[in-house]
């Protein structure tokens, strides 16, 4: 009994001893805006004052991985934890941008009760996408959630929303509340940004190490055997997705005060595809890796678009097939196996140049 | 009609289109004993288990389990009702632990499945008896090992270990010597037979293996394109012609002879 006890007693300690990475992440990323102020030589006190700089740049695109972490970690937990292969994952985040925005705009709500209603969306979109979870699997799952998202993806473009969502062109001209404004408040938005994404981060692990989360994981692997332990996986596959889409509703309403436009795009499937890579990239089913993918994604993106401007889509398609090659498992993935897929990455790489130069001849 | 069969088929039938696989069995199983069932390959002895199990819904015909239908009842219902299933093919979770895969079946009907933010450290319970279930099958020094690292042998007592940590009162084990090495079934066997007797539990066994019938069970129902041949004790079983016959073959050309003659 003792011996099973045991990690529970000293929960503090042991909390601190088995999340030191994190731990340390995070005391990396609090102090990052101040040195960043102390690189650039601007005064701290400006920088508090969220005058521009250096610093609030780099606050700004921390923001922009914030989101799409937390965004990354809820399709980490539908599909990398449970197995669901979801292809309507960016209606969660659309539906969360797009209600902050219109009742931010039309109806002129307050934060509080739009965090109350975006949660309630959340749990619609679960309900709704549950309809068809116990009737079809795998691939078929994948196809519906998609024809649901693009639904909603060609609703929010019609002419007939103009007024509310502004069409094609985008959501513009919310004023997010002065205390949380993305521009004034910047420093601010920062750490609201850095809390929740670790506040969702460590619900997560609590979550996937939870009876619950097993079952889960265990759907994931056999939900045959699963069922005939006596689970009705119906319900678990339902809590899964119901924390999965309200955490992405969230996300999305968090990119809805963040960004002056909000674009149907992020509605698209695209987007689903996005959330997709990164925790590719990450590793599938790491939480971990949905973070570290995510500031993959984010920072990829951005430099080489900077560097190399039209061309950098076809360099970040060359990274990704990099990436899958040699990083099979993804960044953290291979990280817990410590680089044994290396190797095999270029003998792979090298055998699939082989047959092209045997066709040239 | 004065005893009580723990597990009971009525006028059972399963078709697949033209094909009938199951065709009227009915059989009464008594509650603590070992009752096997054999025929030849297509005999329609899994379709049989399957259908008794819930997997698959019969055409005509009911099952009973002490008494009351369960012919319709939700596949994961079958669990909580006190059958457990083993499966000819393992059926495991590959990418888990010894220990996650047995504490998945004694969490499967506790009442803390949905306690999505207690760390599952607060349930030493389940991992109490998960490590006594992985002792008795034989995978205690096993216990974090994942499932697909096992040999066969091993899987073949996980898949043992998940039945027995949910305590059923009927074990439906389709073939638990499938593929293992022939010096290990005599361990599997005692382990069955020591189940059996000491935890009060029916077992219905699916098995190809003859010795390991003839000595392990009490009653016998021989299957035959789907019908039931004959009933009885294994010495009784041993001592029927029809049952040798339809072993070597010869009842099958009777029939195709009389059919077509």
């Amino acid at each position: 009994m003792t011996t099973i006890t045991s990690p529970q007693t000293n929960g503090l300690g042991q909390f601190f001893k088995n999340n030191r990475g994190v731990l340390f992440s995070i005391a990396g990323l609090i102090f990052l805006p101040f040195a960043l102020t102390l690189l650039d030589g601007q005064s701290i006190g400006s920088m508090l004052a969220n005058e521009s700089g250096l610093s609030k740049f780099y606050q700004g695109l921390a923001i922009e991985i914030f989101i799409l972490a937390i965004y990354a970690l809820s399709y980490d937990l539908l599909f990398g934890i449970t197995g669901l292969l979801s292809f309507g994952h960016a209606m969660f985040f659309g539906v969360g941008a797009y209600l902050t925005g219109i009742m931010l705009k039309s109806f002129s709500w307050g934060l509080l009760p739009i965090i109350g209603l975006v949660a309630v969306a959340g749990l619609v979109m679960a309900l709704i996408f549950s309809i068809v979870l116990p009737r079809v699997k795998g691939i078929t799952f994948a196809l519906v959630t998609l024809g649901i998202a693009q639904v909603f993806y060609i609703v929010i473009q019609s002419r007939e929303m103009a007024d509310l969502a502004g069409a094609e062109i985008g959501l513009q001209g919310v004023t997010p509340p002065a205390y949380l404004n993305p521009v004034e408040q910047r420093l601010r938005f920062y750490y609201v940004g850095l809390v929740v994404l670790f506040g969702v981060y460590f619900l997560y692990k609590r979550f996937v190490d939870s009876p619950t989360g097993h079952v889960c994981v265990a759907i994931r692997e056999n939900e045959d055997r699963a069922t005939m332990l006596g689970f009705n996986t119906f319900y678990f596959k339902l809590v899964a997705l119901t924390i999965s889409s309200i955490t992405a509703a969230f996300a999305g309403a968090m990119h809805g005060l963040f960004h002056p436009i909000i674009r149907p795009g992020i509605a698209s499937s695209h987007y689903t595809i996005a959330a997709l890579l990164m925790i590719l990239m990450g590793g599938i089913g790491t939480l971990d890796g949905a973070i570290i993918g995510a500031a993959t994604f984010k920072l990829l993106s951005f430099y080489l678009e900077k560097w190399f401007g039209g061309t950098s889509q076809v360099i970040i398609g060359v990274v990704y097939i990099m990436l899958v090659l040699f990083l099979p498992y993804g960044i953290v993935g291979t990280w817990k196996l410590r680089g044994v897929r290396l190797r095999d990455g270029w003998r792979d790489f090298l055998q699939r140049l082989k047959p092209s130069q045997t066709n040239n001849d | 009609m004065e005893e009580n069969f723990i597990l009971e088929t009525k006028n059972l039938r399963k078709e697949f289109g033209a094909l009938i696989a199951v065709d009227d069995v009915s059989i009464q199983v008594r509650p603590n004993t070992t009752h096997s069932i054999i025929g030849p390959n297509g005999a329609g002895k899994t379709t049989f288990f399957n259908l008794l199990s819930g997997n698959l819904q019969p055409t005509t015909g009911n099952v009973f389990f002490k008494g009351s239908e369960i012919t319709h009842q939700p596949l994961h219902r079958t669990a909580h009702l006190g059958i457990g299933r083993s499966f000819q093919i393992t059926n495991l979770f590959p990418n888990l632990t010894v220990m996650e895969n047995i504490r998945l079946a004694c969490q499967a009907l506790g009442h803390d499945n949905f306690r999505i933010l207690r760390s599952h450290k607060h349930f030493p319970q389940y991992e109490q008896r998960a490590r006594e279930v992985a002792e008795l099958v034989g995978l205690g020094d096993e216990i974090s090992t994942l499932a697909r690292a096992l040999p066969h042998g091993g899987q073949r007592k996980l898949e043992l270990g998940i039945i027995l940590a949910a305590d059923p009162e009927v074990l439906l084990l389709d073939e638990p010597t499938a593929g293992m090495a022939a010096e290990q079934v005599p361990e599997l066997i005692q382990l069955i037979r020591d189940i059996q007797t000491s935890g009060q539990k029916t077992v219905m066994l699916v098995e190809h293996n003859m010795n390991v019938v003839m000595s392990i069970s009490d009653t016998i129902t021989v299957m035959h394109l789907g019908q039931i041949l004959a009933e009885g004790t294994p010495a009784e079983i041993a001592a029927n012609e029809v049952v040798q016959s339809a072993y070597l073959g010869q009842l099958y050309g009777d029939m195709q002879t009389s059919q077509t003659g």
